[in-house]
């Protein structure tokens, strides 16, 4: 197992709910992998399960070549963790909250906490408090915080999750950078946008891993399924036949874009026939190829049915 | 009034939605109120009481009996003057009681002889309650068998007074209420210090978010409690000598025989609050709780340590709860070593009981703490 992730039916329980239900992952070393799924699909516990705060129900692990069930503190060391919340402490500065985390993994060279500073863009806010941080600069510090002992693999769930669409961008290109020098990362998002920037992803749905691979790969696997769009306005008695109609898996309206996800079996002259009923206008229907949104919405809606 | 309305209803809401608040809230009035309301009392019975008795007289037997009958005392007999000293130095009495061998002679002869009656001065409320009571022993109703009539005119009483009662306050002989109060007072400054600071440091982590972050660090269980309790030993430690420091220059608190002695004392006290802060801590899910849980465990540690209430004026039943209380012993210990002059190895018991609390708290925070990651 030379992956740097590498699991077999990882499950986690809760009582009688289960979190996360027999995921094998593979992550490779240098790359971003995206862990995609909708609120409480269970990427949160996978992220603490990968990290040794939360024990597995069952399965196996290993991380960076050491068993997760028994050598849980050695990965600690070389692993870093960027919790969903700020994990920082408001009421100390940037420079001391990231000193103090360097501490935790014995880290107490000072030229380290500067090039921290520096490569997170903190060096003019180092005796800021961290309280008075904007969302985005808090979520340097916590990435700065999490990275001070150098770790070769980091967790980074939901990095970017109430962030505005400029810092985000920003926020990547420091994951990218991480990622050029050789570090590993796991992020977790629900952000569509955010899947294409990824090296390989994984759909998460209900605990269960619905799709893994590349951006294209998961975009592929749309086999039997063919995506159309067309320019109409919003009918919702259009939108109900649809949904009713044998063979459509997904209809989705983004603004004046209808989309939907029909079974191969479906023609499009079915369709234009369906839609003309309800729309008297003119419109044109067109094939088009499925985007990670596409596929993300099907894959999510077969495991929810 | 709507408006009002509104944010009544949501804090009512937001109280229901913790349980445990509620519960601390409601349950702890009720369980103080019942426990202060039978445990709370001035009047001390069941006061151990050393005698020596030299004469073994018919008299002497009058004033035993007599004192025994008040009910506020249990007499056990000691061989010495010095070794009643010695037993309500130890704290195994709280008064003791010496007649002379030659009190039915002198009695006879008419001559007023003395009975000695030793008070324990360090405890406020106890040595006052038995000052009162001792009248009990030169009552008239009671001296009246004593009284001696000329055998030829009967009606001529000899003596109004048969015998005298010396009273000897031991340890503290002006009762200055200062030197009664000023070290238990240290022991509820510190006590409220330490309880406070270390029971909301761990639910803090946790309401900050901070706690997953320390735990994804190799920092142990074991590292992360003794990293909490440290910096507070120190901080209450400061505290410590500051408040005694402040006592003895302004308030003329006599100084302890051993520093060493009152040093240790510092630690296992402060070793015994800081764990139990901690252990509170980590069955607290919000400040709130810790706080509450804190004031829970305080009010009744004063009240019903014996520093005011004398433990001998509880009823039986709810002596035991004294015994589980920290405060209990720091009193003993610090008016022993202050008040008494006791030794260390006097007064070992007691350290040996506050050590016992700080090891079970810190265990049982160790495994709390495990037990919340899980």
């Amino acid at each position: 197992m030379s992956n740097t992730i590498e699991t077999r039916s990882l499950t986690r329980r809760f009582g009688d709910f289960i979190a996360v239900d027999g995921v094998d992952l593979s992550i490779h070393a240098g790359e971003v992998f995206g862990l995609l799924g909708p609120n409480a699909a269970g990427k949160s516990t996978i992220i603490r399960l990968l990290a040794g705060i939360l024990r597995p129900s069952s399965g196996e692990a290993s991380i960076l070549s050491l068993d997760l069930f028994s050598q849980t503190e050695q990965i600690k060391r070389l692993i870093g963790y960027v919790a969903q919340y700020f994990a920082l402490y408001p009421d100390l500065t940037v420079l001391e909250n990231i000193a103090f985390y360097g501490g935790l993994y014995g880290v107490d060279d000072s030229n380290r906490l500067e090039q921290q500073l520096e490569l997170y863009g903190l060096t003019g806010f180092k005796n800021r408090n961290a309280g008075l941080l904007s969302g985005g600069y808090k979520r340097r510090l916590a990435m700065a915080c999490a990275t001070t002992h150098d770790p070769e693999l980091i967790f980074l769930d939901e990095p970017t999750a109430g962030i505005d669409p400029v810092t985000r961008k920003e926020l990547w290109e420091l994951f990218y950078q991480l990622s050029t020098s050789g570090k590993t990362l796991f992020v977790t998002t629900h952000y569509m946008e955010e899947a294409e920037r990824c090296n390989r992803l994984a759909f998460l749905n209900h605990g269960r891993l619905v799709a893994q691979g590349t951006p294209a790969e998961i975009r592929a696997s749309l086999t039997d399924q063919q995506v159309y769009s067309c320019e109409i306005s919003h009918k919702p008695e259009l939108t109900n036949a649809l949904v009713n109609f044998p063979g459509i898996a997904l209809v989705n309206q983004f603004g004046s874009e209808l989309r939907i996800i029909a079974s191969t079996r479906v023609s499009i002259d079915q369709l234009e026939q369906l839609i003309s009923k309800y729309y008297s206008d003119s419109f044109q229907l067109i094939a088009v190829s499925p985007s990670i949104e596409d596929a993300f919405m099907s894959l999510t809606d077969q495991g929810a049915k | 009034m709507k408006l009002i309305l509104a944010l009544m209803r949501k804090e009512f809401i937001q109280l229901r939605r913790d349980p445990r608040l509620v519960g601390f809230i409601i349950v702890m009035p009720i369980v103080l109120t019942t426990l202060f309301g039978f445990a709370l009392k001035l009047e001390p019975d069941n006061v151990r009481m050393a005698y020596v008795d030299k004469d073994t007289s018919m008299f002497s037997n009058l004033i035993k009996t007599n004192i025994w009958s008040e009910g506020y005392f249990d007499l056990y007999e000691v061989d010495s003057v010095a070794d009643i000293q010695n037993e309500i130095r130890l704290g195994r009495a709280r008064a003791g009681l010496y007649i002379p061998g030659n009190f039915s002679a002198e009695l006879s002869e008419n001559n007023q002889p003395s009975v000695y009656l030793y008070i324990d001065g360090t405890m406020p409320s106890l040595a006052t309650a038995m000052d009162n009571n001792s009248s009990a022993i030169t009552d008239d109703a009671v001296t009246a068998d004593m009284y001696f009539s000329d055998p030829d005119d009967p009606l001529i009483v000899i003596a109004q007074d048969p015998f005298n009662l010396e009273v000897e306050t031991l340890f503290n002989p002006d009762k200055i209420e200062t030197w009664f109060f000023l070290p238990g007072v240290v022991g509820i400054l510190i006590m409220q210090v330490a309880l406070i600071l270390t029971s909301t440091t761990v639910v803090r982590e946790r309401e900050n978010n901070t706690l997953e972050q320390l735990l994804v660090s190799p920092m142990t269980r074991s590292q992360f409690i003794l990293g909490k309790i440290i910096p507070y030993v120190i901080i209450s430690l400061i505290d410590f000598y500051a408040i005694l420091g402040f006592s003895w220059l302004v308030f003329d608190l006599p100084a302890p025989g051993s520093h060493a002695v009152l040093f240790l004392l510092a630690i296992t006290y402060l070793a015994a609050l800081i764990s139990m802060g901690l252990a509170i801590s980590t069955i607290s899910q919000t400040q709130q709780q810790a706080i509450f849980l804190s004031i829970f465990v305080l009010i009744p540690s004063v009240l019903l340590s014996g520093f005011i209430f004398p433990i001998e004026a509880m009823p039986s039943y709810i002596r035991p709860v004294a015994y589980i209380i920290p405060f209990t012993y720091f009193v003993e210990i610090i008016r022993g070593i202050l008040l008494k002059g006791n030794y260390f190895i006097e007064l070992i018991p007691q350290f040996l009981a506050l050590g016992a609390f700080a090891c079970v708290f810190t265990l049982f925070s160790i495994f709390r703490f495990r037990k919340t990651l899980a």
